[in-house]
C-alpha cells in the first residue's frame, strides 16, 4: 500500500548524510506457544510439535528519521508501536526486511534497568549506566551532574529499595538521559516524577534534540506528541498509515478510531451487561453518535467537556420497563464508569416505532482513548440492544496522568 | 555496544559481531557480576564467612564421613583430596544452577536495552569466580596444614582453572539458550545436577568406578576437570591427562554449540521472555 507523506514540516529535512535510522519493508512475526515447550516431551518425542500461532505485530514498514529531527509513533494498543521501537533499540529483529540505526541508541523506555534494591544509589548509577553502555570514565565525569539531576544528593548511599518511586525514576532517568545518544527512544514517559521534575524531563530531552540527536517518542498522550513532534507515523494493525506532519497524523488516528472496523475490540470489551443474558430480536442499534459541547458530532473532547451520546434504537417487540445503561471504557479495558437509568422510569417501547435516547455527560476524563457504550436492558436485565464501542479521544491537561480528572491544586501553607 | 550504530537484517547475529559485541561488553559482565556476588552476600549474617564456609563444610563433612565408614586409600589426605575435588565441582554446580535461568530472570533488562544476550550466563560465570578463588586459597592454607606439601606441580591450578571456566562457560550458555525455549530445563538441570555429582570422582578416586560406571565417569566432562584439581595437590588417577583431554573435547564442542545456539537466537530471545 502507498503511504501518503508531508516532509515539508520537518527542520531536518535539509539535514545531509544518510537517515540516522531506516527502515526497509521491516515486518516482525512473533509465535505464540499454546503450552510451553519442554525439553522432556521433545526428547523423548512424545509430541513432536507444540501447538503454535504466528502473529505479524509490524508488516511492511518502510521509514527514515533524520538526524535532529522528533519524530512520534501513535496508534491504539497492539497496533505494534511497541514492537518497533524494540527493532529500533535492537532488542529484537524483524523477520523480514532490515533496519539500519547509524548511531548510538539510548531506550528511555529502560528508566532504572538493572537497579537492584540491595545496592546503593551509587552503585546502581554504576550498574545502570554500564548497561546503558557508559563507560566506567564517562560515569565518574557525570556521576555529579546525575546526582543533581535526580535531586537525591543526600540518599545517594542509601540502598534504592529505601527510595520512595518518585526518586527511584527520577534517578534512572538522570542516568538514561546521560548516555548521549543519537537516538533516544521514549515510551511514555512524560508521565513520571512530579510536575517540576516532568518539566525538567521535557526540557532535558530538547536539549538532547538541539545538540542534534533524534527523538523518537510512542505515546498515548497526543498532546504531548504534539508539542514535541515535527513528524509522526500512525500505526494500525501493524501497518503504517501515516507518516507526515504531526497535525494531519493525529487527525488520521482519529479517523482510525471513529472507523469502528475492529470485530475483535467489541468481542473483548466488558461494558455494562457483557456478563447478562442477551435477547437479541427485540430492539436494534439504528446510530450511535457523539454530540460535543458544541452540538457537532465528533471523536475529539476536551477533558471536563459536557458531551452527549445520542443513540436512537428501533424497537421490534414491545418492552414494558426499558432501562438505558452506560458504561466508559479506558483503552486499557478498565472500566472508568457505569450507570444505568434504574430509577428513572422510562417510557414503554412500542413495536414499530423508533426511540432515540440522549445520554449527557461530563468528560472528567484525563487524555487518552476511551469508549463508551450504551446497552438497553429489560426489568429482568436482559439485553436487549448495545451499541458498539464509540471511541472517543479526550485531550487533557498535558501534566496529569491516570484516568480520572480530579482537578488536583498543590498549594503550601507556611508556618 | 551499539556505539557505531547497528544493522538488522534477518534473526541471526554473525558469530564476528557476536564475539565483538561480547568483547566490548566486558566492563558490563564485570559489574553485574560484582554486583550478583555483592548481592548475594552483603545481607547475609557473617556475609563472605558464607562463600567460604559452604564449600568447606560440605568437604569436611564428607571428608568425616568417608574416612570414618568406608576406607578409601587415596595415597595422601583425604580431606585434601575430596577438598581439591569440591573447589571445581561446587564452581560448576553452583554457577550452573543460576547461570540456566539467568537469560530468563534477566528479562526485565534483556527486553529494553540490547546487549548479546550471552552476557547473562557469562556474569555468573564471573561472579562465581570469588567464591572459587576463595574456596582455592583454603583448598592452599589447608593442604600443608594437613600434610600434603605444595610445589611446582601446583601451579597446575592455573591450567584446571582455565579448563572449569571454559566447560562451565560452555554448559551454561546452551543450558541458558535452551531454557528461553524449554522451560523445563531449569527442573532438568537440578535433577541433573544432582546425578552428576555421585558420576564424579569427587570423594573417590576414579579407579573405583568400574564397568558401565567407569565408562560413563571417564566420559564424564568433569571427570578430567576434578582430577588436574588433584594433579595439583596431589590424589591424581595416573591418567588424568588422558581425562584432562576428555573434558578438552567437551570444552570445544559445548562452546561451539553454544556459537551455534546464540548466533542464531541471539536477537530474538526476548521475543520469548
Amino acid at each position: 500500500m502507498t503511504v501518503p507523506t508531508a516532509d515539508r514540516a520537518s527542520p531536518a529535512a535539509s539535514a545531509g548524510g544518510p537517515p540516522i535510522v531506516e527502515l526497509t519493508g521491516v515486518g516482525k512475526r512473533y509465535v505464540k506457544y499454546d503450552d510451553a515447550p519442554m525439553l522432556v516431551t521433545a526428547a523423548l518425542r512424545l509430541r513432536t510439535r507444540t501447538r503454535r500461532s504466528t502473529l505479524w505485530a509490524v508488516r511492511n514498514v518502510d521509514l527514515s528519521l533524520r538526524r535532529g529531527e522528533c519524530f512520534g509513533v501513535i496508534g491504539r494498543n497492539g497496533s505494534g508501536k511497541t514492537t518497533m521501537l524494540g527493532m529500533l533499540a535492537g532488542v529484537t529483529a524483524p523477520t523480514e526486511g532490515r533496519v539500519t540505526v547509524r548511531g548510538r541508541v539510548a531506550p528511555l523506555i529502560s528508566v532504572g534497568v538493572g537497579f537492584h534494591p540491595e545496592l546503593t544509589g551509587r552503585e546502581n548509577v554504576y550498574v545502570n549506566g554500564t548497561v546503558l553502555g557508559l563507560t566506567r570514565r564517562q560515569i565518574d565525569a557525570r556521576f555529579d551532574e546525575i546526582v543533581d539531576f535526580a535531586e537525591i544528593s543526600r540518599f545517594i548511599d542509601t540502598p534504592v529499595k529505601f527510595y520512595s518511586s518518585g526518586m527511584f525514576v527520577r534517578l534512572g532517568f538522570a542516568v538514561a538521559v546521560q548516555a548521549e545518544p543519537d537516538v533516544l527512544l521514549i515510551d511514555e514517559i512524560l508521565a513520571v516524577g512530579d510536575l517540576g521534575f516532568q518539566v525538567k524531563c521535557f526540557e532535558r530531552m530538547m536539549a538532547i534534540r538541539d545538540s542534534g540527536a533524534t527523538i523518537v517518542v510512542v505515546s498515548h498522550n497526543l498532546n504531548a506528541v504534539r508539542q514535541m513532534c515535527d513528524r509522526t507515523a500512525v500505526l494500525h494493525n501493524g501497518v503504517l498509515r501515516f507518516v507526515g506532519e504531526t497535525a494531519e497524523a493525529i487527525s488520521v488516528f482519529h479517523d482510525i478510531l471513529a472507523l469502528q472496523d475492529e470485530p475483535d475490540f467489541a468481542a473483548t470489551q466488558s461494558g455494562p451487561g457483557a456478563a447478562l443474558p442477551h435477547s437479541p430480536g427485540v430492539a436494534r442499534v439504528e446510530s450511535a453518535e457523539l454530540i460535543g459541547a458544541d452540538g457537532q458530532v465528533t471523536r475529539h473532547v476536551r477533558s471536563g467537556e459536557r458531551v452527549k451520546l445520542r443513540v436512537t434504537v428501533g424497537v421490534l417487540a414491545d418492552v414494558e420497563h426499558p432501562i438505558v445503561g452506560l458504561g466508559v471504557l479506558s483503552e486499557e479495558g478498565t472500566g472508568v464508569y457505569s450507570d444505568a437509568s434504574h430509577d428513572l422510569r422510562m417510557p414503554p417501547l412500542r413495536a414499530g416505532t423508533t426511540v432515540t435516547y440522549e445520554i449527557g455527560m461530563v468528560v472528567a476524563l484525563l487524555t487518552g482513548t476511551y469508549t463508551a457504550a450504551v446497552s438497553l436492558t429489560d426489568a429482568g436485565r436482559t439485553v436487549l440492544a448495545t451499541t458498539a464501542p464509540l471511541a472517543f479521544f479526550v485531550s487533557g491537561r498535558p501534566t496529569a496522568a491516570g484516568v480520572a480528572e480530579l482537578e488536583a491544586t498543590f498549594g503550601v501553607e507556611q508556618p | 555496544m551499539s556505539a557505531a550504530g547497528f544493522q538488522l537484517e534477518g534473526e541471526r547475529t554473525p558469530l564476528r559481531e557476536l564475539i565483538a559485541d561480547l568483547w566490548a561488553s566486558r566492563p558490563l559482565i564485570a559489574i553485574l557480576a560484582r554486583k550478583d556476588f555483592y548481592v548475594r552476600y552483603r545481607r547475609a549474617a557473617f556475609g563472605l564467612t558464607w562463600a567460604v564456609g559452604l564449600p568447606l563444610l560440605q568437604a569436611v563433612i564428607i571428608a568425616v564421613v568417608f574416612s570414618r565408614v568406608v576406607h578409601i586409600h587415596v595415597g595422601t589426605s583425604f580431606a585434601v583430596f575430596v577438598l581439591a575435588g569440591m573447589v571445581g565441582w561446587s564452581y560448576f554446580s553452583t554457577t550452573l544452577a543460576t547461570a540456566a535461568t539467568s537469560i530468563v530472570d534477566g528479562s526485565t533488562m534483556s527486553t529494553r536495552v540490547y546487549f548479546p544476550r550471552a552476557v547473562l550466563p557469562l556474569v555468573q560465570v564471573v561472579a562465581n569466580l570469588y567464591g572459587f578463588a576463595i574456596a582455592v586459597v583454603v583448598l592452599l592454607v589447608l593442604a600443608p596444614l594437613l600434610g600434603v606439601g605444595l610445589g611446582a606441580r601446583t601451579l597446575l591450578l592455573l591450567p584446571a582453572t582455565v579448563v572449569l571456566v571454559v566447560l562451565t562457560s560452555g554448559v551454561c550458555l546452551v543450558a541458558a539458550a535452551l531454557h528461553v525455549y524449554f522451560r523445563d530445563v531449569r527442573y532438568l538441570v537440578t535433577a541433573a545436577t544432582l546425578g552428576w555429582f555421585y558420576l564424579t570422582p569427587v570423594f573417590y578416586p576414579r579407579r573405583l568406578a568400574s564397568g558401565v560406571l567407569g565408562w560413563v565417569v571417564d566420559i564424564n566432562p568433569l571427570t578430567g576437570v576434578v582430577e588436574l584439581f588433584r594433579a595439583a595437590t596431589g590424589g591424581a588417577d595416573p591418567h588424568w591427562a588422558a581425562l584432562v583431554t576428555v573434558s578438552l573435547g567437551w570444552s570445544v564442542a559445548l562452546v561451539g554449540l553454544a556459537a551455534v545456539l546464540h548466533t542464531r537466537y541471539n536477537r530474538v530471545f526476548s521475543d520469548l521472555l
